[in-house]
């Protein structure tokens, strides 16, 4: 399943001679694909640059209304939404890619009776409604508050826990495929060279999987940037979460601002681009293993 | 690979214990056992955190669809009065109270999966060939491709409500510029709803079709190529009997996967069309959010995601033997 989309040009003889024919038919087509990918993106930018009162019904600004960047911050409390989500995000990746890793390399290195039952169950997690998930899980932090007088609905913790059911299966699979992608030669040799079972695994294996590591808690990262299901129920005003937080924009006011409304949006999308970016190559493993959208 | 058949001493040198942070190594400081196992203990937090989360939170949904939970009774959620299968006979049964809304869920549910599905796996796969073939610049083609993909779909559900808006949204406004059609055409609301999230989820999930598809290409050797044109097989008829077959179970994943994804898809259509949405976008998980958290029918709500899980029993388990993950050919 390890699928990676690395950018080596695969020549044969079949493309080289075709090269200079098909090029021409080649470049309107990929142009057509790049006007349908930025079409609408670049209609996201005209309409943050435009001033509030024509915002969203003309498609050139009449000036570039700059200060659009710098107003969105007043309306609502971007700056609040963005925080918490940064926050909840990355706890997230932290304590999913953490807690994943012990499994990861048990199903990565050895093979046991339940092995395939196991991989099949993480795989089969996505296929669960979120919202079957969240209803029972809301009703239980509801007893417990009133059972202990603590607050779990609406705290940082009570997110991050919950998000665990989908970052953590996934941070599982994805982890294990790339613990198996490892040689497991070097901790054979190190194994013989008299290192036991956890020196090997701290000083051969761990170093080894930290780029792994890094992909799992930045997929993992995104999948919680991403949810609005989970956090519209479980967040409050004080730690709502930008994919919620953003709709504040046309909900709080009885003119939308759609110029800010795009600026924001922008802004909160930059993250999850430059992450993606970085982890383009993984992009493939991630997806097999339950997608990262939907 | 490390086999079961490994020697080695089991001495744990003090300092070294704390391999995975969060597992009992305190209650092991040594590998339990013989060496020659696996350290199963290894996997106790993921295993205990998940049958936590995950499966126990399913088994009290099961057992919350037969109860008349709601916000009144909540706080005494175990003398919630249990109704048995009336949420089932309401929902499931034609003369049901609430099972017109479901049919009507159900199918806005299908229709858009499906449909989704179709339309982004020609453009998916039409990319993917595109982009597998030398061209100038195809890392930058390659990496703008990601771009609807990337954005979170929060954003992407955002900029799409702004592009129907009646009569002001790029959509009417290029309508009467080009005399397509009127200006004031409604897509936010009425029957256009659906082609309008379609619309949107086509935009932003195509890429997911292409990557896979280029994932697959990428696999097939240029070799093959050169073979069939030896027997004198032009491009179509390599495409049909080589690219087509090797892409085969590679697409098949990835459109039962799409169908999963879409079927499943909350944030778009809540982000897009709010909790109270017109009937034709009232996907199942908005419909049983807007059941469980907006009129706080917990009982209704649960019943209703369990019949959403049966649907989803179908794709999900061809969907797992397409994933082969018992294949160790990986």
């Amino acid at each position: 399943m390890t699928l990676a989309v690395a950018d080596r040009p695969i020549r044969s003889t079949r493309r080289l001679a075709r090269h200079s024919a098909g090029s021409a038919g080649r470049y309107v087509a990929a142009l057509a694909y790049l006007a349908f990918v930025l079409l609408p993106i670049v209609y996201m930018v005209l309409v943050s640059l435009q001033d509030s009162v024509t915002a969203g019904t003309v498609v050139v600004p009449r000036s570039l209304h700059w200060q659009t960047f710098a107003e969105m911050w007043q309306t609502v409390d971007l700056g609040l939404y963005l925080r918490n989500s940064l926050l909840i995000a990355i706890l997230t990746g932290l304590c999913a890619s953490i807690i994943a890793l012990g499994a990861a390399y048990v199903i990565a290195r050895f093979r046991f009776r339940f092995r395939n039952a196991f991989r099949v169950s993480l795989l089969a997690t996505h296929t669960v409604p979120g919202v079957l998930l969240l209803l029972p899980l809301f009703v239980i932090y509801v007893v417990i508050q009133h059972a202990l007088q603590v607050r779990i609905v609406g705290s940082y913790f009570g997110v991050v826990f919950t998000y665990m059911t989908f970052a953590l299966p996934f941070a599982i699979w994805l982890l294990s495929v790339y613990v198996a992608s490892l040689p497991a030669e070097i901790e054979e040799q190190a194994l013989v060279d008299g290192a036991d079972r956890l020196g090997v695994l701290r000083y051969v294996t761990f170093p080894l999987a930290v780029p792994g590591l890094v992909v799992t808690f930045i997929f993992s990262f995104l999948l919680a940037w991403n949810d609005v299901l989970f956090a519209s129920v479980l967040t409050s005003p004080a730690t709502r979460t930008i994919g919620v937080g953003l709709q504040n924009y046309v909900a709080e006011n009885t003119l939308p601002l759609w110029n800010q409304l795009m600026a924001a949006s922008i802004v909160s999308a930059v993250p999850a681009v430059i992450l993606f970016m970085i982890v383009q190559r993984w992009i493939v493993t991630g997806l097999a293993g339950g997608s990262l959208k939907g | 690979m490390i086999t079961e058949e490994r020697e080695s001493a089991a001495v744990a040198e003090p300092g070294i214990e704390q391999v995975v942070p969060g597992a009992s190594a305190r209650a092991h400081p040594l590998p339990r056992g013989s060496p020659l196992r696996a350290p199963y203990w290894m996997m106790t937090p993921s295993l205990a955190l998940l049958a936590l989360i995950v499966f126990l939170p399913i088994l009290i949904a099961f057992y919350l669809s037969l109860t008349g939970l709601n916000q009144y009774t909540i706080g005494d959620w175990l003398h919630a009065p249990f109704v048995g299968l009336r949420h089932y006979r309401d929902t499931l049964l034609p003369q049901g109270a609430f099972a017109s809304s479901l049919f009507n869920s159900v199918k806005a549910s299908v229709a858009f999966s499906l449909l989704t599905t179709v339309l982004i796996t020609p453009i998916g796969v039409g990319a993917a060939l595109l982009f597998n073939q030398s061209l100038r610049g195809r890392a930058f083609f390659r990496a703008m491709m990601l771009i609807p993909y990337i954005i979170p779909t929060f954003v992407n559900a955002i900029l799409w409500r702004l592009v129907f808006m009646n009569g002001t949204g790029l959509v009417d406004q290029l309508l009467g510029d080009f005399h397509l059609g009127s200006r004031e055409t409604f897509w936010l609301i009425g029957p256009n709803a659906l082609w309008a999230m379609v619309l949107a989820d086509v935009w932003a999930a195509w890429p997911f079709v292409y990557l896979m598809s280029l994932a697959a290409l990428q696999t097939i050797p240029g070799e093959l190529y050169d073979a069939a044109t030896i027997d004198g097989a032009n491009g179509v008829r390599s495409f049909r009997h080589v690219t087509l077959p090797l892409m085969r179970s590679t697409l098949g994943l990835a459109l039962v996967l799409s169908t999963i994804n879409h079927f499943n898809n909350f944030t778009l259509p809540y982000v897009m069309f709010g909790i109270s949405p017109p009937e034709q976008v009232n996907v199942l998980p908005l419909n049983i959010f807007v059941n469980s958290f907006v009129t706080f029918n917990f009982g209704l709500g649960a019943a209703m995601s369990v019949v959403a899980l049966v649907i989803m029993l179908t794709p999900a388990v061809v969907y797992l033997r397409a994933a082969r993950v018992g294949d160790e050919t990986r």
